[in-house]
């Protein structure tokens, strides 16, 4: 901390950028418990789509929910990756792999209380595609 | 009636020492709590101009480690580890840089306990150091905020802060490194 009383420029500056910086993170505080994901609104808007199976879009559930740690292309990230026939391999059963979709696993949260039966069932086909 | 006094300054300057210390240990507990309570949403939250979530967050916090690179030096200079002196705009710039790079640090921690979560499940791997260092950095930090504004334990700071610096290059490592070396065609 500067103990100098007379502001110069640059302290001018410094002391914005805190005030911002204190800002920033009462916001962020705020929106930890105040930004819930609008699971109620995405369930029905990717019933109108069409590709991945059946009447719903598994490639728009999978961008909304999955392609934050699986990559939209399904390289990986934080979570492994599904591409090339990962996934196939890592769950030859397809059940197996809708049962760790709506419940999780490990870091994998469970997506059964955010998206419908058709949906799971929409975006492991997708996924199993990439 | 002097031993008296020096004595109750010492008292004083311990039991502010351990409320910093307590601040900073319930920042912690609270962030911990937080990210293993709260359902992950496993959604994007900012990706300003770059293809993914991850990529942000690991360039993110490849500035907040290069802004406190930046505090370091300034604080070594500061506290006389370099031949030349000082100049007097050094302790502006050390704060700026230090706030510059706990700014750097927020949005990265917002989708890390928003929509990851704190796993407790997965054993000591990456993952649970890394989230075990995460909430130990905003702890620490907590600590040297506090500890910048309370002169009378000069120890605490260079202590604390050192602290914050390992745990944020701890923090680096256990996601931008990993993601530049596992990930190294995806960098944008």
């Amino acid at each position: 901390m500067s103990a100098s009383g007379s502001r110069t420029p640059l302290g001018l500056v410094v002391a914005v950028v805190e005030v911002l910086a204190v800002v920033a993170t009462a916001a962020t505080l705020v929106l930890l418990f105040t930004n819930e994901p609008e699971a109620p609104a995405a369930a029905p808007a990717a019933d109108a789509g069409a590709g991945g199976g059946g009447a719903v879009d598994g490639a728009a559930v999978y961008a909304a929910q999955c392609a934050t740690c699986h990559a939209a292309d399904g390289s990986g990230g934080i979570g492994p990756a599904l591409a090339g026939g990962a996934v196939v391999a890592a769950f030859p059963d397809e059940a197996d792999q809708v049962q760790v979709v709506a419940e999780g696993r490990g870091g994998m949260p469970s997506f059964g209380d955010r998206l419908s039966p058709e949906e799971i069932d929409a975006v492991v086909e997708y996924t199993r595609s990439l | 009636m002097a031993g008296a006094t020096i004595e109750s300054e010492q008292s004083r300057g311990t039991g502010i020492a351990a409320g910093v210390f307590l601040a900073g240990a319930a920042t912690a507990v609270l962030l911990g709590t937080y990210g293993r309570v709260h359902d992950p949403t496993g959604e994007t939250a900012l990706t300003a101009f770059f293809s993914g979530q991850l990529q942000f967050k690991v360039w993110a916090a490849t500035l907040a480690v290069l802004f406190a690179v930046a505090q370091l030096v300034s604080a070594l200079r500061m506290y006389g580890r370099f031949r030349t002196p000082a100049p007097p705009w050094l302790g502006d710039i050390h704060r700026l840089t230090g706030t510059l790079a706990f700014v750097c640090t927020l949005p990265v921690a917002y989708h890390c306990l928003w929509s990851i979560g704190f796993d407790t499940e997965v054993g000591v791997d990456r993952v649970f150091v890394h989230s075990v260092a995460g909430c130990l950095f905003y702890g620490a930090f907590v600590v040297k905020v506090s500890a910048v504004r309370i002169h009378r334990i000069g120890w605490v700071l260079p202590a604390v802060g050192g602290t914050v610096f390992t745990l944020l290059v701890v923090l680096w490592f256990t996601s931008s490194f990993w993601f530049f070396t596992t990930f190294d065609g995806a960098l944008r």
